[in-house]
């Protein structure tokens, strides 16, 4: 019946995620409690007893991270339509085959077209 | 019991939704979303569809949201947290969504559904979502799936063309 | 007990809280990310709908919408990439070269 449904299956998940959020949060908690706190501004720097950092934490990363993460994304979606696609590979059979062939062949168009343009090489 | 998940649920999204649109920086803004999703997974798991909680986990918290990331660490940012997060007009944009609210809620009132599919949960669960949702997709939406792929092979090319400039100079 | 109708106002809800960030924000990457929110409270609607009808067909178009999501997002931040080349700013009201 829609509305009274729970995925029974997921318990485990569920007691799992309490678990960790409680012991995370648990830990924090306890930690708060009874630490001393006595803050001075050295205890905040990456490396406390190191050489002082100069410049700007966050650095400019390079463009080509941006297009291998563009491609990673388009084929996690491939990958993702692949799924549901090898279970039902043999109830539907050859029609799914010829299906799948096409959308992998029309993605290879673009991953050829990415390798060609020499957005895999890194200068 | 269900009430109680659906109510947490929802809060949750609720609260994350508004965080991500008040937060003033940008990566606040997407790691807000990056919990939103996970309670909309939920929501996907209590509706009884385990591989869309799965595809959403994946695919928009995996992947999206890490191509946010990584495009405001491309450009670095520091001034945009200064500035006003709203426009000087928000309170026009708040109207005008309040009112698409306010139609939305209207028009939903006089919307009422009966189960007259074939999938009911028995079903679903006994053949499995995933295998349930393969046999739909790849025999009623054979034309849909493939305009999917064309919609991909666009993002690809239109992403390498735009973003490709910078590397010959 | 939970009726459809609550999943369907938490859609609309997530949808025009994404409707009134896409019109309040100036931040590029902030107004992308409304879209998702917006997408989010159609996916959350459609698979409710689907959950109730007993049909697939509802998970099924969340599944592509999921893609087209990922497609969006991929050419919008080339895009922002392109235009962020061309002045560095994601403040949509500092972009003015497009204007006739």
């Amino acid at each position: 019946m829609p509305g009274t449904y729970l995925p029974s299956n997921y318990l485990p998940v569920f007691i799992f995620l309490v678990v960790a959020i409680a012991f995370g949060l648990g830990a924090l908690l306890i930690g708060a409690i009874f630490r001393i706190r006595r803050p001075y501004k050295e205890k905040l720097m990456p490396y406390e007893s190191g050489i002082d950092p100069v410049g700007e934490p966050r650095v400019r990363f390079s463009i080509r991270f941006y297009i291998i993460a563009m491609l990673f994304v388009v084929f996690d979606v491939e990958a993702i339509f692949l799924y549901p696609w090898a279970v039902v590979f043999d109830k539907i059979g050859l029609y799914a085959f010829v299906e799948m062939v096409i959308f992998i062949f029309i993605l290879l168009v673009g991953y050829l077209y990415a390798w060609k343009k020499e957005a895999f090489t890194w200068e | 019991m269900v009430e109680f998940f659906f109510g947490f649920f929802a809060i949750m999204i609720l609260f994350c939704s508004v965080m991500v649109v008040m937060s003033r920086n940008a990566i606040h803004s997407v790691l807000w979303m990056l919990v939103m999703f996970f309670h909309v997974a939920g929501v996907y798991l209590m509706l009884n569809a385990e591989f869309l909680a799965a595809t959403q986990i994946i695919v928009y918290a995996g992947a999206i949201l890490v191509l946010f990331l990584f495009v405001i660490m491309l450009l670095n940012l520091r001034e945009e947290m200064n500035i006003e997060q709203l426009i000087d007009g928000w309170p026009a944009g708040l109207s005008l969504a309040v009112a698409m609210l306010v139609v939305l809620i209207l028009a939903l009132g006089s919307f009422s559904v009966k189960p007259w599919g074939q999938w009911s949960i028995e079903v679903v669960e006994k053949t499995t979502q995933t295998k349930a949702l393969g046999k739909v997709l790849y025999t009623e939406y054979l034309l849909p799936f493939e305009i999917a792929s064309l919609v991909l092979l666009v993002a690809i090319i239109g992403a390498v063309v735009l973003a490709k400039k910078k590397l010959k100079s | 007990m939970v009726p459809l109708h609550w999943y369907l106002w938490l859609g609309s809800l997530v949808f025009c809280i994404g409707m009134f960030g896409f019109l309040t924000r100036r931040n590029v990457i902030i107004m992308f990310l409304s879209i998702e929110l917006m997408l989010n409270g159609v996916n959350i609607s459609l698979v409710a709908l689907s959950h109730y009808m007993q049909d697939l067909r509802g998970q099924v178009l969340t599944l592509f919408v999921i893609a087209v999501a990922a497609a969006e997002a991929a050419i919008g931040l080339a895009i922002v990439i392109a235009l962020f080349r061309n002045k560095p700013t994601t403040h949509l009201d500092e972009i003015k070269e497009m204007k006739g």
